[in-house]
């Protein structure tokens, strides 16, 4: 970023003296770049750059991590109140039970579990969707009375605008091979090894055990994995594109959910 | 070896003592992957539930608790001194049933549990017994009486001719009687009978209460496939399409041309004689039939506008035909003011008076309204989620959908919703059941529902 080519250095006009016509020495008005503008004494532009991070996203899990640089800190605090859903792909193992809910975690319990299909996994995870729908319209704080409720209620656009538990708003299976299986999980507010805990529950319901194996956010807000930088693509040009890329929708997006 | 010891213990020699075992204890440390691995190899397996295991059936209920109707008797009576009477189970609460129950009906103030079963006990009857809608309840303390209140789910005596042989197909209970359909033997009727609604003549000052009278209903044109109880009359459907009546008739809701009482089921004309009708309801004064074509019939009351689409006059005797243009009518359901109709595509219509389910503005109509499916959990996210049956109380609505969720709305008397709250819900909102709804009955403030456990 220093290497960058910088700023043209401010003018002014300063009266030097030049040798005049016929000896003597005058004074003449002349353009000269600002001494306090020169490289030497200014030094490198940029020495810190501030940088914020958006959602969590802990040890275990892989996936979209947001960052905000500089100004985008600004715009980070305005996605957080958009309270928008993020979208994760989980994945689970039957016949284990772990402390941590983890498949690395100390074992507890093993379990059959060659009675578990995927039609009782499906009819668990639609339990799990109506549940949480059901908080969903409980956290977001509206009176149900009125008919406004009602017209949001029929499009879908209520979700909690503040604090609440973690919610589901929509959970589905990609994947059903014994015994593994992959969920696909949107929510909002909620924190990793919750979806573990989730996963172990599942697993419970079925009379059976189960572990996360893979937890990996494929969605935060407005950013999926196709903006998003992998580790060989950590250098200032790609940064530069990604930022140029989304800022439009980043704004479009807060100035629909907040005005 | 004491010898050598204390040899040793003399000389003072500084040997190097023997490392002190430890028995039975592990070294502390890190524990190796292998180690950890071969740990989790040789741990026990434990089995829930094995690869045969089957889904169970059982009955939620909810809503008022001191007519019986729940069939919770701690409810009413604690067992316990320092609990006090629940009034109100507002979240849906696991009824224990000696049989599996395929069909459930509730009434005002009582509730019918039946079950297939060829066992001699068919009939489970709880709640207001005071003109033995319940049939006679012998008193445990005076063999001569009966009860006025059945707190927990009690046999009802069917006088039937082959007891093991007879299955109960379904219940029905109206304000004051009940009717019971029978593969076999007809219909058995129970209960009050001061405008004939038991289908028999009507007796001059007779007692309701405390009497072993049922009456059987054999004489009807075919075998009957359906018995629907209204306020104070009857209908029966019949296997070839005709709908028979007998009650109280003052709102037309007998359909027979006039509004007197009939005490002999009499089958109905008008617009339905000749055509195949699939399915009757009602619960209020008010009737509705479906055809197997589609298309949908009322009769009864129309007070709340529930028939206003064909007539001005508020009761019509007469079956008359509906003409929705809203696709073919799968099922419909009839309340005390509100009617609810499912089309095959899967959409719910409301029309009539009351919370009809869009919103606190739509109060009364007297056209169909559409209850959008998002409502019902339908999504981009979800969109095979339909609406497979709809039912009616007398002044709320439920709606089942294909995944086994159970929607209410309506007015929330007494807690009859089920929801955990206690004010009215202007649009469909989410029943908390565990386990997969097979079917629900609505009465006046209370619910009962048919469940299958999910695993």
């Amino acid at each position: 970023l220093n290497a960058a080519p910088r700023r043209a250095p401010r003018q002014h006009v300063r009266f030097l003296p030049a040798p005049g016509d016929g000896g003597g020495t005058e004074l003449v008005a002349t353009r000269v770049p600002v001494l306090a503008d020169h490289p030497l004494v200014r030094g490198p532009r940029f020495r810190r750059l501030k940088m914020g991070a958006g959602h969590r996203l802990d040890v275990k899990s892989s996936g979209v991590f947001v960052l905000g640089i500089g100004h985008g800190n600004k715009l980070l605090t305005d996605l957080y109140n958009c309270h928008l859903t993020k979208v994760y792909t989980v994945g689970g193992l039957f016949g284990k039970a772990t402390d941590d809910f983890s498949d690395t975690g100390k074992l507890v319990e093993k379990t059959t579990f060659d009675h578990v299909t995927r039609e009782k996994l499906e009819r668990i995870l639609a339990v799990i969707q109506g549940t949480n729908h059901k908080a969903l319209l409980l956290h977001s704080n509206i009176d149900m009375r009125t008919q406004e409720a009602y017209e949001l209620a029929v499009k879908g656009l209520i979700r909690p605008m503040g604090k609440s538990p973690p919610i589901i708003t929509a959970i589905r299976c990609l994947q059903f091979t014994l015994p593994e299986f992959q969920l696909e999980i949107h929510c909002l507010h909620e924190t990793q090894q919750y979806l573990r805990k989730i996963v172990h529950e599942i697993g419970l319901e079925l009379k059976s055990s189960a572990v996360c194996t893979q937890v990996r956010r494929i969605r935060d807000g407005v950013f999926t994995l196709e903006d998003a930088l992998p580790r060989t693509q950590w250098n200032l040009q790609s940064i530069q594109n990604a930022i140029g890329d989304c800022q439009l929708r980043v704004k479009t997006e807060i100035e629909k959910t907040i005005g | 070896r004491g010898a050598g010891a204390m040899w040793r213990a003399l000389s003072g020699a500084r040997w190097p003592l023997p490392a002190l075992s430890r028995g039975l204890a592990k070294s502390a440390g890190p524990r190796s992957a292998r180690h950890l691995r071969e740990e989790e190899e040789a741990a026990p397996v434990f089995q829930y539930a094995g690869k045969a295991a089957r889904r169970k059936d059982r009955v939620f209920v909810w809503g008022f608790c001191y007519s019986g109707a729940l069939g919770v008797p701690s409810f009413v009576k604690p067992d316990v001194g320092w609990k006090k009477p629940r009034r109100i189970q507002a979240t849906p609460y696991r009824l224990e049933t000696e049989e599996k129950i395929s069909s459930a009906a509730c009434g005002y103030g009582f509730t019918l549990l039946s079950s297939s079963t060829t066992d001699i006990t068919k009939v489970w009857g709880m709640g207001l017994n005071k003109d033995s809608q319940l049939g006679f309840q012998r008193s445990r303390r005076d063999r001569t009486k009966g009860y006025e209140y059945v707190l927990e789910p009690s046999p009802v005596p069917l006088p039937l001719e082959k007891p093991q042989q007879t299955r109960v197909l379904q219940v029905s209970c109206g304000r004051a009687h009940s009717l019971i359909l029978t593969d076999s033997e007809g219909v058995f009727t129970m209960g009050n009978n001061s405008y004939g609604q038991c289908g028999r003549k009507v007796v001059e000052d007779e007692t309701y209460g405390e009497s072993h009278l049922i009456h059987q209903l054999t004489e009807f044109d075919s075998r009957v496939v359906q018995v629907v109880c209204g306020q104070d009359h009857s209908l029966f459907r019949t296997k070839k399409g005709a709908v028979y009546a007998c009650g109280w008739g003052a709102d037309g809701q007998t359909g027979l041309g006039h509004y007197n009482i009939t005490s002999v089921p009499t089958k109905l004309r008008g617009d339905i004689a000749g055509v195949n009708i699939i399915q009757v309801s009602s619960y209020g004064d008010c009737c509705l039939a479906v055809s197997d074509e589609g298309d949908v019939f009322g009769w009864g009351n129309s007070e709340y506008l529930q028939l206003a689409s064909v007539t001005e006059t508020t009761q019509v005797n007469v079956p008359r035909h509906l003409p929705f243009k809203i696709g073919k009518i799968k099922e419909a359901a009839c309340g005390g003011t509100g009617n609810v109709v499912l089309t095959e595509e899967g959409n719910v219509f409301v029309w009539g008076y009351g919370i009809l389910g869009k919103g606190p503005n739509l109060i009364e109509t007297a056209v169909p309204e559409m209850i959008p499916p998002s409502l019902f959990g339908w999504s981009d996210f979800n969109p095979d989620i339909r609406v497979a049956h709809v039912r009616c109380g007398l002044s709320h609505f439920a709606a089942l959908t294909n995944r086994g969720e159970l929607f209410v709305w309506g007015k929330n008397l007494r807690g009859c919703l089920g929801t955990g709250r206690m004010e009215d819900q202007y649009f469909p909102w989410r029943v908390t059941v565990p386990g997969e709804v097979v079917d629900v009955a609505c009465g006046v403030d209370h619910m009962v529902s048919m469940v299958k456990s999910f695993t």
